[in-house]
């Protein structure tokens, strides 16, 4: 018996909590089914799964994160030093090294590359998908403008399992909820 | 659980404004930068678990693990007849306890299957990553036979089913294997 097909959604990621570990085996990714979402979780030898139906999902929470910015600075500084470093050297009076400067320039090639493609991908993310049962981090949705891609293919799928909620309409159920909720009394542990 | 969404940042409970907005809005406490996009099963209301009924007429089908109750549904795996209590709707489908118990610990039923072990992606550590020490490879070449020949039926991942790492293992043992003979064949035909 064939189990259900899956379409890749996004790559696989390391977990956040992962990032700065270089050896770590973790990764996750995202697939689209049938009828529901699947979390992989690969760690070394391992994969776990997590599957999200579309008739129970009650929301995505989006976050943007501040990692882009982190990033630029590790990267930032010492592909900047490097490149006064080169300007320095190349109009030095005493000489022109061009051994030093083909080494300056690597090293700022090992820093510049990786910061050019953290800000070509754009802002980064934290996404959590929200059930009644659960809330779980989307590691794989780690910048905002995938994330939005991949909520732009989920959400008709949603919308068809579930019927659709209009910001007005989403807006005014939240505010009877809260109302509701502060109307209830609270609770005393004795 | 509750239909307000807490901030991710400061867990305060979101009220109205930032929802199913098509870009980020700021947190009103912490202003964090979010979007939230929800959806009608929020709001749902959770409906009440069904209770099993008793048998009432003479001769009215009754469940198999309780005989007191009435049956409603039968189970999709073994056919014994369900009540209320012991059916458990479980992707459009009705199980018993059992049956549910069984496909998850057997894999037959693959929307339960939540952990798989990649025996390939063993197979092929163990080929590749002993050749930076080559001597290991004398004993880990059979091992990784062994793995591919043992694991190659064996269920691989939910979303990448083709076996090249499996191949590329075995590939890569047999010529690992095939070094070490002719290395042997050599000491062997120069000593004699």
């Amino acid at each position: 018996m064939s189990g259900p097909t899956y379409t890749r959604l996004t790559r696989e990621r390391v977990p956040r909590q992962f990032t700065f570990s270089a050896v770590s085996a973790a990764r996750s990714s995202l697939w689209l089914g049938d009828d529901h979402l699947l979390l992989v979780d690969r760690n070394g030898y391992t994969e776990t799964y997590k599957r999200f139906y579309f008739r129970d999902i009650q929301a995505f929470i989006i976050r943007a994160t501040k990692t882009r910015m982190t990033w630029n600075w590790i990267l930032g500084i010492p592909a900047g030093l490097c490149l006064m470093f080169v300007i320095f050297l190349a109009f030095d009076v005493r000489g022109f090294d061009a051994g030093a400067i083909t080494i300056i320039c690597i090293v700022a090639a090992i820093c510049g590359i990786p910061l050019f493609f953290n800000n070509l991908f754009g802002t980064t993310c934290a996404c959590q998908i929200r059930t009644a049962v659960q809330t779980e981090e989307l590691p794989s949705l780690c910048r905002l403008r995938q994330t939005r891609k991949v909520l732009d293919k989920i959400r008709p799928l949603v919308a068809t399992a579930q019927g659709q909620l209009s910001p007005e309409e989403a807006s005014s159920k939240m505010m009877e909820a809260a109302l509701a909720e502060a109307a209830k009394p609270p609770v005393v542990w004795k | 659980m509750s239909p307000l969404i807490p901030c991710p940042k400061c867990q305060t409970r979101l009220t109205d404004g930032n929802v199913n907005l098509p870009g980020l809005s700021p947190c009103p406490v912490c202003g964090t930068e979010l979007q939230i996009e929800v959806f009608p099963a929020l709001f749902r209301k959770v409906a009440p678990v069904q209770s099993a009924q008793p048998v009432m007429v003479e001769g009215e089908s009754s469940c198999f693990f309780h005989p007191q109750k009435k049956a409603v549904v039968p189970c999709a795996g073994c056919g014994r007849f369900l009540c209320a209590l012991c059916d458990c709707d479980f992707a459009g489908e009705h199980f018993c306890p059992a049956c549910l118990e069984a496909g998850k610990s057997k894999g037959k039923i693959k929307n339960l299957d939540n952990q798989r072990t990649r025996y390939d992606s063993i197979a092929l550590a163990l080929a590749l990553v002993p050749i930076l020490i080559f001597y290991f490879t004398l004993i880990t070449a059979p091992m990784t036979l062994f793995v591919v020949i043992r694991y190659w039926n064996s269920p691989r991942g939910l979303v990448q089913r083709s076996r090249i790492r499996f191949v590329l293992a075995g590939i890569l043992a047999l010529l690992q294997i095939a070094g070490w003979t002719a290395l042997f064949i050599a000491i062997y035909t120069r000593h004699h």
